[in-house]
């Protein structure tokens, strides 16, 4: 019961941090699941996280994962819901008060300044994370192959997945 | 329930291509206050579009609704994986396909990087995020600390320009 008190807590205040969303912010995940909290260990992070972008729906599914493996469904949905609420709620009150701001600098400056902290984030999470689930000099140039592609072409994502997924299935990466 | 990827371009092109129920401006303009506020951005969004029909009932509605689908599969994945961890094939496909879940992460921030060239001063605070957060190891709240007053008056600046 206290490892699901635990679970909900410092996920509800992960969830407050989030700027950028989770992506953003997979490395404090990655801490707090791993090395504070002992959740679960790497490969265990890291196999969820591959399994989170593969499956279908919202790519925060890490955090219901990492919830099933402490305490199944039930922990599962405490996880997700953990993730959700408090900041579900903030932004419940706040987007009228944004909407109606009637200055439309002061509400492009908001929109700029926080852009451009996402990108930072969002950047050095894809770094530190890559740190920890890349292995090898193959993991690392697919990941590079995957960067170039996303920002050159209009492929979908899924293909990308699918050719990493066989890639991994022949011992290539 | 379709979102491979992530849900975002369905939900555009759901709610504002199809369906008609927003602008395309309503709609940027949703999406970028979901992302000033902390929190997974998806759920952000269903709540903001949810409540504006149908208050916080709609926005219960519309977060269940895009989440609970999503939630059932990806522990019946989990349920596979206990099974199947141990297989040599299911851990290479696992590696592939997170060494390109985070090569997809990445790229989020460069095409996002792309439209920063317009004001290029920007992205000192980009550079700024990027070393307190990888270089120097800061904790979060430190890094937006550290780097919001710099990207709110880079931000006003560049507010006043356009």
């Amino acid at each position: 019961m206290s490892v699901l008190i635990g679970l909900f807590l410092k996920l509800s205040a992960f969830s407050l941090i989030a700027f950028g969303g989770v992506n953003a912010l997979l490395p404090v995940l990655f801490n707090l699941a791993v090395n504070q909290e002992h959740w679960i260990d790497v490969q265990t992070f890291s196999d969820y996280f591959a399994i989170a972008q593969a499956a279908p729906g919202p790519n925060f599914m890490t955090v219901t994962l990492i919830g099933w493996h402490v305490y199944g469904v039930i922990g599962a949905l405490i996880a997700t819901f953990a993730i959700a609420w408090p900041s579900s709620i903030l932004i419940y009150f706040l987007q009228r008060f944004i909407m109606r701001m009637q200055d439309p600098i002061r509400k492009s400056t908001i929109q700029h300044a926080a852009a451009a902290l996402a990108i930072g984030l969002v950047l050095s999470s894809a770094w530190q994370i890559a740190l920890q689930i890349n292995h090898d000099y193959a993991a690392y140039a697919l990941t590079l192959l995957t960067i170039t592609i996303t920002v050159l072409t209009r492929w979908h994502p899924l293909y990308l997945i699918a050719l990493g997924a066989a890639l991994g299935m022949f011992g290539l990466v | 329930m379709s979102g491979f990827g992530g849900v975002l371009p369905w939900a555009r092109r759901t709610l504002v291509e199809h369906d008609k129920i927003l602008t395309s401006e309503e709609f940027s303009a949703i999406l970028g206050i979901c992302q000033i506020v902390p929190g997974p951005n998806v759920v952000n969004l269903a709540v903001c579009i949810g409540s504006r029909f149908g208050g916080a009932r709609g926005a219960v509605a519309a977060v269940l609704g895009l989440t609970l689908g999503p939630i059932c599969i990806v522990m019946l994945l989990a349920l596979l994986y206990e099974h199947y961890k141990y297989l040599e094939l299911v851990k290479g496909v696992l590696r592939g396909i997170s060494a390109v879940g985070v090569g997809l992460i990445a790229s989020t921030g460069f095409k996002m990087l792309r439209d920063e060239l317009k004001y290029p001063a920007m992205l000192f605070v980009v550079v700024v995020t990027i070393a307190a957060a990888s270089y120097f190891h800061l904790g979060l709240g430190w890094v937006v600390l550290i780097a919001s007053p710099l990207a709110i008056l880079l931000g006003w600046k560049k507010a006043q320009k356009s």
